[in-house]
């Protein structure tokens, strides 16, 4: 085997250092946290190596590598880690750097990866709406009963939207893509096992989230982020029933609160408010150690908590039937809804492609863990 | 000084409850006619004391305690211008006895008569202060530690001769370019070395004469009174010393020996000393050998040649920090990375603080290697090959200057080597000495001592050549009494280690300067005020007296009859015992004393009796920690405390089994010079003078095994009751000595 040539990236150290992970330099490489993992491979075994790799800058041993995304941030290894070094917030960190540096544009994933840009981020569908709204002369509170498609057409919706969503859709499949032939490349190995059934596997382990339920001082995480996660999957599954309701059996908003569509709705609203508060309450614990979370963390949970809370309000200000305040919470909530969606390939919510793929990558060459 | 005795008897810490205290008291008012006896239930305690020390106002002179080991409570117990004896009824009797037995008594009361009649045999010390002594320290070396030593003595208020071979002071220091802090580690962690500043101290000092480009020629004489030579530019001067410290540092290893990292080969390959120069030089700047552009990529390789059995087999201390200090002088251009590769990292105490704050930088980056080779990438610049990295496989690194951190050689070491290559052909013959000294090139002495074991300080067998030291106990004690190693050249030190070591040094001196102007022995009897007397009349020239002493105190003239350079002396009986006349004694410590507490011990005839001569270092303290820990010890054992087993006469064997004492049983400390013995072999003498105690036995026609030698250190306190039992119940086996009763 021909010797590798280890090049040392003082910029890149920075960058992980800069992207919250201050703590890099502390590690001595005793292996603590990965003896204390419990969602680690036993074959080359994370984090100890990833944090060699992110205190030498190898960028490329990083940023292909599955383990990043194996990684549940359970944060045993912070707790245990006697220099402080808080493996879990590197790993945070390193993830942030990846979504960030894979994103196409790349110029979209700073904008949404950084906290400082979250206003320019949000400005974007602001001013986007706003022109519509004005050129069509939409922009005024409209008379009669709230119904919101008078104020915004369901039309301009459709369009701005599925065009949006399409695009983001394509260029995050094409991170995705990139993504998995880079892990291939730089980890040759043989597989055990198909795509396919490596992939409905991980699936049907997302099902349960049975890896949160291996995590040590951070195992209250698992019901909260199964509310969220089951939450967007119901909120996803409204979306298309609402869009189904209008053009098949055309039936106009809003649906009447008896429709199950309805119930559906709201109950993952409800789910979606319950776990990410939830979420957030856990974030402040105190579990037995320090985690620094990112503000790129922070600032994902407060703008889903507001998305929830604007669509709630939406709904309820509606059938309290105030005009004057239910048109601006709802223009409001479309753009935080505009972020969630458009902006997923670049927030932290694109990290359910590269977890599944890098679970489904390490399923496929015998590096699972029974979860 | 006629004798009024008082004798002492403390109830407290179990003792009451072990001993019959009142019917002890009874033996030494009637059986030993003592005129004072008295009880106390805490004799330690301030009212104990004082009761003592109103007797000593009365005019008692001549005390017996019997309370617990005297290496407790010595302070307590400390009655100056008396004869005092502590008689250890406590770790010896009541704590590894059954209580309240005839056989535990009779032991507590064989123990009193023995205390009672060393001091009726003994008599008080009176110092042996000789005349003209002198108070200058030398010091050797004018290093950091050599100049530390210098200037603490000298504001100590102390004379000193501080000798340097370099025409300048400042030994290795005034090579590197920084140095790392001694406060607080913070950033850059490195300043400033102001060794201009210590040498300017020294240089203008009142109390320090410097001698700069010379040497000591030749070190005569005695502690107080050594006449040393010093030779600097052609002239010879002679000066009188009273005490020298020994700082002459060491050297880097030979890198021309490591070539398999590239040393030799590659001009950009080059040793932690030449990384300080080339960044002194340059004033920071980090300009490789090559092309003197600047380095930008720096690979450390730690352990160079140590740690290895090729070349040093141990650590040199320094290297790890140094590096990371070095790793900071490439980090003074931001956009520079040092590549620090380790086989460990070694920074302990507070310098792990300085570990992690190096390691904070970004561009410091370490992993743990075995570095197997250093090969050309082009270009000047260089691959370091590793394996066993934390990079799992094997992988190489590309680095524009490689720097090996390379070890410390003791300055002892050559001549060390060259003494040992001379010893061993010595041995072989006077042809093979001729041919050894024929063909060796003699090295540079450091000392030129005048003394018979040899121009140099000792170094221990498996020390690499570093200066001898007794690093369990003292570690300034050398075999060479009044001479103390400071820093490297004892063993591997940084600055502060060095400075630390520096003072402590000097002050071993100024307190040997001090022992000998009140004639007190130095350690480790550093209290004792005896001497070794010997009646010369009867003196034979036999030689073994002056063949024996472990540290070169006797001499003898051209009739063969011994002298003492008592300053020398050490106090541990190795000439009395050595004596085949019985003619050296001390004032509380003689063939006769020992002798009369044998004979005092009762041989009732349907018991066991045995002696255990003792030494005083080893084998008493783990008696006592015996005893500390409750383990039972065979009653019929009465232990004798010897201030080394070289001390050991034959004819207390004799003495004691002619009286019908079942079996003799000396317990030393472990042969060879390495075990840190202070007297140096007094057990292995024993043991050789113990090799013909058959004529004795054979004399009285007893069998053998009634007499036996153990050796034992201090920590093997769990294993020495068991041991000692043992051998009463070999002794018991063989039955009744037949002269008991006679």
């Amino acid at each position: 085997m021909s010797e590798q040539i280890i090049t040392p990236d003082l910029g890149f150290v920075k960058d992980i250092i800069a992207s919250g992970g201050d703590s890099v330099k502390k590690c001595y490489q005793c292996a603590a946290c990965t003896v204390v993992c419990n969602v680690t491979p036993d074959s080359k075994p994370f984090p100890r190596k990833e944090m060699i790799y992110a205190q030498w800058g190898l960028k490329d041993k990083l940023i292909n590598n599955p383990d990043i995304w194996l990684c549940h941030n359970c944060n045993d290894c912070t707790k245990y880690c006697p220099r402080g070094a808080r493996p879990g917030d590197i790993f945070s960190a390193m993830r942030r750097k990846f979504i960030e540096d894979n994103s196409i544009p790349s110029l979209m994933g700073k904008v949404v990866t950084q906290t400082k840009m979250t206003l320019l981020a949000l400005a974007i569908p602001f001013i986007l709406f706003l022109a519509v709204l004005g050129i069509t002369s939409h922009l005024r509170i409209p008379e009669g009963d709230i119904v919101y498609s008078k104020f915004f057409p369901i039309l301009y919706i459709e369009i701005i939207f599925i065009s949006a969503v399409s695009l983001a859709g394509i260029v995050y499949l094409a991170s995705l893509v990139r993504f998995w032939n880079n892990m291939r490349k730089s980890n040759s190995q043989s597989f055990s096992k198909g795509f396919i059934p490596a992939l409905i596997e991980t699936l049907a382990e997302f099902l349960k989230h049975s890896r949160f339920g291996k995590c040590g001082p951070n195992a209250d995480r698992r019901i909260p982020h199964l509310l969220v996660f089951f939450a967007f999957i119901g909120l996803a599954i409204t979306t298309i029933w609402v869009t189904y309701y209008y053009y098949v059996p055309k039936v106009n908003t809003p649906i009447p609160l008896t429709d199950p569509m309805k119930w559906l709705a709201n109950i993952s609203a409800s789910a979606l408010l319950i776990g990410g508060a939830l979420l957030m309450i856990n974030r402040t614990k105190n579990k037995g150690f320090i985690s620094k979370s990112s503000s790129f963390d922070w600032t994902f949970a407060i703008i889903i908590m507001l998305l929830c809370i604007t669509g709630i309000l939406t709904e309820l200000i509606r059938l309290a039937g105030i005009s004057t305040l239910a048109y601006p919470i709802y223009f409001i909530h479309l753009i935080f809804v505009f972020y969630t969606i458009v902006f997923f390939p670049y927030s932290k919510l694109a990290h359910m492609g590269y977890r599944s793929l890098a679970i489904t990558y390490s399923k496929m060459t015998d590096r699972d863990i029974s979860a | 000084m006629e004798k009024k005795f008082g004798v002492y008897l403390c109830k407290g810490c179990g003792i009451e409850e072990a001993i019959d205290i009142e019917r002890l008291s009874t033996i030494a008012t009637k059986d030993m006619k003592m005129s004072l006896c008295r009880i106390h239930s805490a004799l330690c305690a301030p009212e104990g004391i004082q009761l003592i020390k109103d007797d000593i106002k009365e005019g008692v002179n001549t005390i017996v305690i019997g309370a617990c080991s005297p290496r407790v409570k010595f302070e307590e117990f400390d009655f100056p211008g008396t004869i005092t004896e502590r008689v250890n009824i406590r770790e010896f009797v009541a704590w590894s006895q059954h209580p309240k037995t005839d056989d535990t008594q009779s032991l507590a009361s064989d123990y009193l008569i023995m205390g009672i009649v060393r001091v009726q045999k003994g008599e008080p010390p009176e110092p042996n202060i000789l005349e003209d002594l002198s108070n200058t320290l030398l010091v050797v070396g004018g290093g950091i530690t050599g100049m530390t030593s210098a200037l603490e003595a000298a504001n100590a208020g102390y004379k000193i001769v501080l000798v340097e071979k370099e025409p300048q002071l400042g030994g290795f220091v005034n090579k590197l370019y920084k140095k790392i802090p001694t406060g607080e580690f913070k950033e850059p962690l490195i300043v400033d070395t102001d060794i201009d500043k210590m040498i300017k101290e020294v240089e203008i000092h009142p109390n320090i004469q410097v001698y700069k480009s010379a040497k000591v020629s030749k070190t005569d004489g005695q502690p107080g009174l050594y006449d040393v030579t010093i030779s600097s530019n052609g002239n010879s001067e002679t000066i009188k010393i009273g005490a020298i410290v020994l700082a002459t540092g060491w050297k880097p290893y030979d890198a021309n020996k490591l070539d398999h990292l590239g040393y030799g080969r590659f001009k950009n390959v080059v040793t932690n000393i030449e990384f300080e120069e080339i960044a002194r030089k340059n004033n920071g700047k980090i300009l490789r050998p090559t092309d003197r552009k600047e380095a930008k990529k720096v690979a450390f390789i730690l352990c160079a040649g140590q740690r290895d059995p090729n070349h040093l087999p141990y650590c040199s201390a320094m290297c790890c920090t140094n590096s990371l200090k070095q790793a900071k002088y490439v980090r003074q251009n931001p956009d520079s990375v040092a590549m620090i590769l380790y086989k460990d990292i070694r920074t302990p105490g507070r310098l792990e603080y300085y570990y992690s704050e190096a390691q904070n930088d970004p561009g410091v980056m370490l992993t743990k290697a075995e570095v197997t080779g250093v090969t050309n990438a082009g270009n000047g610049n260089l691959y370091v090959e590793m394996e066993n990295s934390f990079f799992g496989e094997k992988v190489k690194v590309e680095a524009d200057l490689v720097v090996l951190a390379i070890g410390m050689v003791p300055s002892t070491r050559e001549p060390q080597e060259y003494l040992d290559g001379l010893t061993a052909a010595s041995a072989k013959g006077d042809e093979a000495k001729k041919a050894y000294l024929d063909s060796t090139p003699a090295p540079e002495f450091i000392l030129n001592l005048s003394y018979r074991q040899g121009p140099e300080i000792p170094s221990l067998e498996g020390a690499y050549g570093f200066a001898d030291s007794n690093f369990i106990c003292f570690q300034y004690e050398t075999r060479r009494t009044g001479i103390y190693s400071a820093g490297a050249v004892k063993q591997p030190m940084n600055i502060a280690e060095s400075q630390e070591d520096a003072a402590g040094a000097a002050f071993k001196a100024i307190q040997c300067i001090d022992h000998i102007s009140k004639g007190i022995a130095m350690h480790p009897r550093a209290w004792d005020t005896t001497f070794p007397d010997v009646y010369l009349l009867r003196c034979t020239a036999c030689k073994r007296c002056t063949e024996e002493c472990p540290f070169g105190a006797i001499d003898e003239d051209e009739k063969g009859i011994p002298y003492y350079k008592i300053n020398r002396c050490r106090r541990c009986g190795t000439c009395m015992g050595s004596c085949p006349e019985r003619i050296v004694s001390f004032k509380d410590y003689s063939v006769d004393i020992i002798g009369s507490m044998i004979k005092s011990i009762d041989v009732p005839e349907e018991e066991f009796r045995i002696v255990s001569f003792v030494c005083e270092n080893d084998a008493y303290p783990a008696l006592d920690t015996a005893g500390i820990n409750r383990k039972t010890i065979d009653s019929s054992v009465r232990f004798i405390s010897l201030r080394c087993l070289g001390g050991m006469n034959l004819v207390w064997v004799a003495d004691a089994l002619s009286k019908g004492i079942d079996g003799v049983l000396l317990i030393g400390c472990k042969f060879g010079e390495n075990y840190q013995c202070h007297f140096v072999k007094g057990s292995e003498l024993a043991d050789y003078r113990f090799g013909k105690v058959g004529e004795t036995l054979d004399r009285l026609r007893l069998e053998a095994e009634r007499v036996k030698m153990l050796q034992v250190s201090i920590n093997e306190y769990d294993k020495l009751p068991e041991m000692i039992n043992e051998f009463v119940e070999k002794v018991k086996e063989i039955g009744h000595n037949p002269f008991k009763g006679l």
